[in-house]
């Protein structure tokens, strides 16, 4: 079998264009490929589609138009039975949490385990050490309701990891939390993808993506452009696109 | 000690079911659940009642052959009656041949001629039963022939007749009793249906977060149809239940009939075929809810939001 570069992909966009209700261009012809071990930003202020280039690699999204490649498989003809295999390699910390209120943090943590009809036991202990890791070992048994906006971002989280995906997807998984927890989580996420794990971070925050020298996908315009990392002595603003 | 090995002691949570209850099988689908399982009670019931009395009927009405025989005299219908009751006695499939002693056939019109009032040259008929086989009973055209060849003046009754229709009319109804099972618990399975895809559109975004964390349609189905299934097996105890006592009552009221038809009763045959109620309903209602669940699911666009 000849591997060429394109088939080590874990994730290819070829001039993909997302249409929202046939007038709101969001996406405009995003190419970009994330490889198995790669770690990116995905920057951009807000509104700019970050949210929305997410859910198409999740399959929440189709594009209105252009290739999406996920794990080897083209979104646009892949039978509707593969989507859970491949919604199981990826763990996504939405930016609106999505947890689910009638259930406990450690069930919501516990729920892509649950799905795959598992032995709980299996997971028990690391959906229990998760939680701990993330501050939230007195929160265990408390429902969602219950938690504040940072509290529910870190179930998020924990949710995202447990299954140990082969991509993460993190939107603004920082923007709930205070400066200190902030910085646990990204480091949590760089020691996550030195073991080999891929990952896409979104965010606005550029105070967060200063200092972690990883390379950052801009998205402006409803395109896609790589940059390296921002040094440590850039202003905090916008980095200019490739000229 | 650390956090995480005092949060190993002591977590409670786990098993909470993934499809909350609310809006997925309330109270009142339990009382539709009940109510219907009654009726498919009352149906069965009605069914063994029936069916009971059939073959009581059979036994009981069938089981005899009168011969009248009739006379201008006194004189003649006894030389008639002797060559009846000689040829019955000699047939095969006939057993217990009796003639019907006179004092008796006098008692019978006494009611209306009153008592010694009779004349004694009064040409009563002669009737003479007899026990037959059921293979003879099927078919007694020879014997009514034979019989009619010797004695012009016989009439040969097999209660016949009017117990074909009885059984006829019973057997229809018996037929009726089954099909209101039948439709009952069809019934029951398409309200689960409604209230399966009720439920799913109610957990919409439920459905969407499992679908996110790589649930199968399988999986969502297998969690919803669960919720049904302790509905079917409590609705229908309740049910089933209700309509044991509700027959039972009735049992008691018309149990004593005159002795006229065989008694209408339940037994304990029909009491096991009452549990088989609940276990029905719970096995439908999850199976349904599962098929209704997955065709939904099937049906729509794997790309949520
Ligand atoms: N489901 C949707 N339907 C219509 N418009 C949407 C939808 N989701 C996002 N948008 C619009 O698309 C643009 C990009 O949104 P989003 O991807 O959330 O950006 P970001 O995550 O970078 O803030 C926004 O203007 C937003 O209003
Ligand atoms: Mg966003």
């Amino acid at each position: 079998m000849v591997t060429d570069q394109n088939s080590q992909a874990i994730v290819t966009f070829e001039d993909v264009h997302l249409t929202y209700d046939g007038v709101r261009e969001v996406l405009r012809g995003t190419d970009f490929t994330l490889r198995p071990g790669d770690f990116r930003f995905l920057t951009g202020p807000s509104g700019a589609g970050k949210t929305s280039l997410l859910k198409l690699i999740y399959a929440a999204h189709r594009p209105t138009t252009g290739r999406v490649e996920v794990f080897g498989n083209d979104l646009l003809d892949m039978p509707s039975e593969e989507m859970p295999k491949l919604r199981r390699r990826i763990g996504v910390v939405f930016q609106e949490f999505r947890l689910l209120d009638h259930l406990t943090a450690f069930e919501n943590v516990a729920l892509p385990m649950r799905v795959l009809g598992v032995n709980p036991n299996s997971y028990r202990d690391d959906v229990i050490e998760l939680l701990s890791w993330v501050g939230l070992a007195h929160r265990i048994d408390a429902p969602p309701t219950v938690l504040s906006g940072g509290e529910k971002q870190r179930v998020a989280l924990a949710r995202a990891l447990v299954s140990k995906p082969d991509l993460i997807l993190a939107d603004e998984p920082t923007g709930n939390v205070d400066p200190v927890m902030g910085e646990k989580i990204m480091r949590l996420l760089l020691e996550l993808n030195r073991l080999g794990t891929a990952i896409i971070v979104a965010t606005h925050d550029l105070g967060l993506v200063r200092g972690l020298k990883q390379n950052i996908l801009r998205l402006k315009d409803g395109k896609v452009t790589l940059h390296g990392p921002i040094p440590d002595e850039t202003p905090a603003r916008e980095p200019e696109g490739a000229q | 000690m650390s956090d995480y090995e005092d949060s190993l002691a002591d977590v409670k949570s786990g098993n909470t079911p993934i499809i909350p209850e609310s809006g997925v099988s309330g109270f009142s689908l339990a009382i539709v659940i009940g109510v219907l399982a009654f009726l498919a009670g009352i149906a069965l019931t009605g069914f063994f009642a029936v069916d009971a009395a059939v073959s009581g009927w059979s036994g009981e009405l069938t089981g005899t052959i009168t011969v009248q025989v009739r006379g201008m005299t006194p004189e003649e219908i006894r030389i008639g009656a002797d060559a009846a009751e000689e040829i019955l006695r000699s047939t095969e499939g006939l057993s217990n041949v009796t003639r019907l002693p006179q004092e008796e056939a006098e008692a019978l019109l006494e009611p209306w001629l009153g008592m010694d009032n009779l004349p004694d040259d009064l040409p009563l008929p002669v009737l003479i039963t007899a026990d037959v086989t059921p293979e003879l009973r099927a078919d007694l055209g020879s014997l009514r022939q034979t019989l009619v060849e010797a004695v012009p003046s016989a009439s040969l009754n097999d209660h016949g007749a009017w117990t074909d229709q009885l059984v006829a009319a019973a057997s229809r109804i018996r037929g009726l009793a089954f099909m209101a099972f039948v439709l009952v618990i069809l019934a029951s399975s398409a309200v689960i249906v409604f209230a399966a895809r009720a439920g799913l559109a109610a957990h919409r975004n439920i459905v969407e977060v499992l679908h996110l964390v790589g649930a199968t349609d399988s999986f969502i189905a297998q969690q919803i149809g669960n919720r049904y299934l302790m509905l079917g097996l409590v609705g229908g105890s309740v049910g089933a239940l209700a309509a044991w006592l509700a027959t039972k009552f009735l049992a008691v009221v018309t149990g004593d009939a005159g002795g006229f038809l065989p008694a209408f009763s339940i037994d304990a045959g029909t009491a096991v075929w009452l549990l088989s109620i609940p276990i029905l309903l719970g096995g439908l209602s999850t199976i349904a809810a599962r098929v209704a669940v997955l065709r939904a699911l099937r049906g729509e666009d794997r790309y949520v939001a």
